[in-house]
């Protein structure tokens, strides 16, 4: 039994040391590269991203706040705007017409009247 | 230990580590609440606003309106300027109101009449009923469509600068002119068309 025991404990160290050996040759040269590699590379990108991504995210809630601030009709004008120019000149147009009318009817009388007494004289 | 309580020692062991695990993925719970901004759920809204752009036509088919607009600014006494008194009567949008179809009242105002002329081109704007149809042509090839909401006609001199030039808070139009009986070379009273944005064309 303690045969058996200690062969089996002797492998086992065997195995340990065998394992640990390259192990322990590995860490001599690994340490530079090993250490300094994954380090710096990750620490470094993850902690930009998140500073400047929430300086982005905070732009968008200054422009509404600046907005409601300005009315919608930037500037009010006064008064009713003047949007009707009474056709004056129609009226005048329709005295003129009037006027003209009466002026032919009157010559248009003048010369029958004449016309006709001068029959009445004795051509 | 007894067989039974390793098991259970290992299988809770199995048991934390994948709950640990697990924990890992929880983080993910701040995000419904980042995507809260998705409050634009307030899209949800009938019609959206349209963005800028000045208008260059309107179109009223009621009362047969179909003109181009141009832009109006104000006179050195504050007053707002209108169209010239022309043969080809137009509209005028007012410069410094929002665009059709931009939240806020976008302001045009056009002649009832035009001297010598005769009518203007909103000669008609008194007949405008709620849920006609009012559609301004855009400089960017859009439209705007927007529905007769309400007509006034009020005296100029009461004139309601507030409901017309207030803010509104969504995309409205006034449609404005001269109304009701003559007094001296003018009118006495301001025929005023509110509409609000009914959709938005492409």
């Amino acid at each position: 039994m303690r045969r058996t025991v200690l062969s089996a404990l002797a492998i086992a160290c065997t195995a340990v040391l065998a394992s640990t050996v390259p192990a322990v040759a590995d860490t001599s040269p690994t340490p530079v590269p090993a250490t300094e590699a994954p380090s710096t590379a990750p620490t470094q990108a993850p902690s930009d991203a998140p500073t400047e991504a929430p300086t982005e995210g905070t732009e968008p809630t200054v422009a509404p706040s600046k907005a409601p601030d300005a009315s919608e009709v930037s500037v009010v004008p006064s008064g009713a705007p003047d949007t009707g120019v009474a056709s004056t000149d129609s009226d005048g147009g329709g005295a003129l017409i009037g006027g003209g009318a009466a002026a032919a009817f009157a010559t248009a009388g003048a010369a029958f009247y004449v016309v006709r007494r001068r029959r009445a004289t004795g051509a | 230990m007894t067989p039974p309580s390793r098991r259970a020692f290992v299988t809770a062991a199995t048991a934390s580590l994948l709950v640990g695990c697990g924990g890992g993925s929880t983080p993910p719970s701040p995000e419904p609440s980042g995507s809260a901004p998705g409050e634009s759920g307030e899209s949800g809204r009938t019609v959206r606003a349209l963005g800028r752009s000045v208008p260059v036509g309107l179109r009223i088919p009621a009362i047969r309106v179909d003109t181009r607009v141009m832009r109006l600014g104000l006179d050195p006494d504050g007053a707002m300027q209108v169209p010239p008194v022309e043969a080809d009567d137009r509209a005028g949008w007012y410069r410094h109101s929002p665009t059709p179809g931009q939240v806020g009242p976008s302001v045009i105002v056009g002649h009832v009449t035009v001297g010598a002329y005769g009518d203007g081109v909103f000669r008609h704007l008194a007949r405008l009923r709620r849920g006609d149809a009012i559609v301004a042509r855009l400089e960017n090839g859009t439209s705007a469509r927007f529905a007769v909401s309400g007509v006034r006609t009020v005296a100029q001199a009461d004139f309601p600068t507030e409901d017309v030039y207030g803010d509104v808070g969504r995309p409205e139009l006034r449609l404005i002119t001269c109304g009701g009986p003559r007094s001296g070379d003018g009118y006495r009273d301001s025929v005023i068309v509110f509409a609000a944005l009914s959709a938005g064309s492409p």
